[in-house]
């Protein structure tokens, strides 16, 4: 069936309604009163459980807010001369107050003077007289969106349903019992109840987060402002302006995203190569107790990740157990020599500091993919041994019959099947590195730092400063929690651009994949 | 018996060398924090390379289960951090458990409006860095009164993995023909009946595998109990962290870090070898290991 253009759907709909004069007056009575259009079309059940729905919704906005103030002596008091009275805010409940706070942020911070009185952190007594405090109001003001938007959606159903059902009534002489329609109901309705825990979870957890922090990204908010003693502010796009116009905050950004990139791909691409090498070894004719190598080579695999990581920012301490081998090995000055030649060292012929020198960031970069090599390679050992084990057997005999060598075969043969196979997971594994948080924050923190005068002054003002190692999830980090940054509105703005990007990179991945979406 | 040509020989040799550097490389970090563990002192450069029998010391595990906390001091103890993360751990597996299943079933047997969209909805909006959303959590416990309460915290690790094991249960429970739903369904069986008696033995596998890591996870997320939790209540990786932070100097101590680690990391490696065929599946299905 093809779908209909909305214009076209909405001109029907209007020509309906034109003849079914009746209908539409069930439908209105619904419109003004949840349930009374259903009563009208003699739908008892119905009728209570929409109009029990409508009275819940009314009066939990009735009793969360302070309407009863209004009529009460507190309420004399007037505004300040040339002051406003916020009648929403001093008197709205859960969905008018939360949608106005969402709206504007509030208006009214501690220390102000409020209808003739000084405005608290928090008053007891008159509601009023306590500070908006904008972070809360937008949290709330969220929830409140979620609410009013199913509130509103069983409103137009209850419409929806009352000018149906009449028509229905009307052609068939009949009403569906109330019988018939719980039955129906609860059919219908069984996989939405069913689901309903795991839709609170998502919503709470999942999409109203999601939701605050995208909206973060469009307000001032950073540590610089204390609330409730001062409002945030919607800014629209200016940190998005500003991330990308100030050119000191780009140049830093670039060398982070690049750096991301660059690990990423690295992190990926070694512990593939890696992993395809122990896989093809292992199960090779030449390596007998296959098991035992195997069950070797997966160790790290097993070792929880922030341990082994930990492990290794004290293996690569400057006592550490990589130095002490160098030292022990008598190695140290070669492998120091040779790094210095390489450039990744900044003198020869000492100790190597492999996380912590200010020299330039390359060796600790280095260190955070050989570590992450360790890590991962077991996974993708794993998955190709999986794959080889499927691989057909009658084309090497073919491609033998045909006089190939075996690197023709595996190059051909092997290499290709293989590559098919993995593909989702490598593109996984990319999406995974670019946001592997915990390979940075566990093994070096994100340091060494950065030489200040490759830090532009307005973010040494503003804080937040990355270190060499860091990849662009580990600086929002920073971003949002070091003590002196909490640039929440920058966190956001990045969070924002990762989203997008690793997002359409899964959905391209996923979407692939077409036997995953097909419904039987 | 084949005979092995030369070629086949210095391959075999060469694929052994590769094999025993492999092992080297993968098992000395590992040597090296079991004997710090039982390295008298704080110093890593006290750690022998070649691990020494005569001095072995318990100081580190001594430690670990004889400290006892303040309320003002950095670190807390070691067993309580350590009861306070199995009960997230416990709470997080039973929450998992329910959802994966009751979920799972929901996406891949019944039918309703919006599924697809639904589905491919929850599992894009995981996909947003989840520190930003932890602001958003930190108020949302602050208001109902969470914060500071490990045993929320399951709330958070149940929720965020909620979109994924549904994919994967999803997937598991595809492959169980329908036809065993039809013909209960004609003696009679309800949906939750059939979830119950017929389903549900039949993903025992994976749902165990999920279990599994459920119960895992909590042990090794530092950010989101660090930031929740106050020092008095703090988990075990919290604990671990903070031992190997150079900047807190008076908890600094890498080695009592290695000894506590060697005492979670041991259990989970076991659990991991016994799991492999199961994580196995989890790894077809493109899953990857955080």
């Amino acid at each position: 069936m093809k779908k209909k253009k909305f214009g076209q759907r909405w001109n029907e709909l209007l020509k309906d309604i034109k003849d079914n004069p009746d209908a539409l007056k069930s439908a209105v009575m619904s419109f003004f009163v949840m349930g009374l259009g259903q009563f009208r079309n003699k739908q008892k059940a119905k009728g209570f459980t929409f109009l029990g729905f409508g009275a819940v919704a009314f009066l939990t906005e009735l009793f969360t807010g302070g309407y009863f103030y209004i009529f009460s002596d507190l309420a004399q008091y007037p505004a300040d001369p040339g002051g406003q009275i916020y009648f929403i805010r001093d008197y709205g409940g859960i969905f008018s107050k939360g949608l106005w706070g969402l709206a504007t942020l509030g208006k009214v911070v501690r220390g102000a003077l409020y209808r003739g009185q000084a405005v608290e952190t928090f008053n007891k007594i008159i509601p009023w007289l306590s500070a908006d405090n904008s972070v809360t109001l937008l949290g709330t003001g969220l929830i409140a969106l979620v609410l009013t938007s199913i509130v509103l959606s069983v409103w137009i159903y209850n419409i929806r349903d009352a000018y149906v059902s009449r028509k229905l009534i009307l052609k068939h002489g009949t009403i569906e019992t109330g019988k018939e329609y719980v039955k129906r109901l609860w059919s219908d309705m069984f996989p939405y109840l069913v689901l309903i825990p795991t839709l609170i979870m998502v919503l709470f957890f999942t999409l109203i987060p999601f939701m605050f922090s995208f909206l973060l990204a469009f307000t001032n908010y950073t540590y610089r402002i204390p609330v409730p003693s001062r409002l945030i502010e919607w800014v629209g796009f200016k940190n998005f302006a500003m991330i990308a116009g100030d050119p000191g905050w780009f140049s830093v950004f670039s060398q982070i995203l690049s750096w991301t990139f660059f690990y990423a791909i690295m992190a990926s691409a070694t512990c593939y190569i890696m992993g395809l090498i122990q896989a093809v070894i292992i199960e090779s004719k030449y390596v007998k107790v296959k098991k035992f190598w195997r069950t070797i080579m997966i160790v790290p695999w097993a070792v929880p990740a922030m341990i082994s990581l930990m492990v290794f920012r004290n293996v690569f301490e400057n006592t550490g157990l990589a130095n002490q081998l160098l030292l022990k090995t008598g190695l140290m000055p070669a492998v120091s020599n040779f790094l210095f030649q390489i450039g990744l060292q900044g003198r020869p012929d000492t100790v190597i500091s492999w996380l912590t020198v200010n020299y330039n960031g390359n060796l600790a970069k280095a260190v955070v993919i050989l570590v992450n090599l360790w890590l991962g390679a077991p996974y993708f050992m794993m998955l190709i041994t999986g794959v080889l084990t499927t691989l057909p057997k009658d084309l090497y005999e073919a491609a033998a019959i045909d006089g190939a060598s075996k690197w023709q075969a595996f190059r051909n043969i092997t290499l290709p099947l293989i590559l098919r196979a993995t593909l989702p997971a490598i593109i996984m594994t990319f999406t995974y590195n670019f946001n592997n948080f915990g390979a940075i924050y566990f093994l070096t923190g994100g340091g060494p730092a950065y030489n200040l005068e490759q830090i532009p002054l307005s973010m040494q003002v503003m804080g937040g400063i990355p270190g060499q190692t860091d990849i662009l999830i580990s600086w929002i980090y920073k971003l949002s929690f070091s003590n002196n940054a909490q640039l929440f509105n920058i966190a956001a703005v990045y969070s924002i651009l990762i989203f997008i990007f690793i997002g359409s990179i899964s959905v391209v991945n996923l979407a692939r994949s077409k036997g995953i979406w097909e419904e039987e | 018996m084949k005979k092995y040509s030369v070629s086949d020989i210095i391959l075999k040799i060469v694929a052994h060398i590769w094999l025993i550097l492999g092992s080297i490389v993968v098992l000395v970090p590992l040597l090296w924090m079991v004997s710090a563990a039982f390295t008298p002192g704080k110093l890593l450069s006290g750690v022998p390379l070649i691990p020494d029998f005569s001095n072995l010391s318990l100081e580190h595990y001594t430690y670990i289960f004889s400290y006892k906390s303040n309320p003002a001091s950095l670190l807390a103890d070691y067993p309580g951090a350590f009861v306070r993360t199995l009960q997230i751990a416990v709470l997080n597996t039973i929450g998992v458990v329910f959802f994966a299943v009751i979920t799972g079933f929901a996406f891949a047997r019944l039918r309703f409006k919006g599924k697809k969209q639904m589905l491919l909805t929850m599992m894009i909006l995981q996909m947003f860095p989840s520190f930003m959303g932890m602001i958003a959590l930190f108020l949302l416990f602050r208001t109902f009164g969470f914060l500071n309460k490990p045993n929320y915290l399951a709330l958070i690790y149940t929720a965020g993995s909620i979109p994924y094991n549904t994919f994967l249960v999803r997937g598991f429970m595809r492959n169980i023909p329908k036809s065993l739903d039809e013909a209960a369904a004609i003696d009679g069986a309800s949906p939750l009946q059939i979830l119950r008696l017929i389903l549900f033995p039949l993903i025992v596998p994976i749902v165990g595998f999920l279990a599994v890591g459920a119960f895992m996870g909590p042990w090794l997320d530092y950010i989101l109990q660090s930031v929740f939790l106050q020092p008095e209540q703090m988990t075990v990786a919290v604990w671990l962290y903070r031992t190997t932070d150079p900047l807190l100097t008076l908890v600094y101590n890498p080695l009592n870090f290695m000894a506590g680690a060697l005492l979670i990391a041991i259990p989970i490696m076991v659990v991991q070898f016994f799991m492999q065929k199961y994580m196995v599946y989890g790894l077809t299905s493109g899953a990857e290991k955080g």
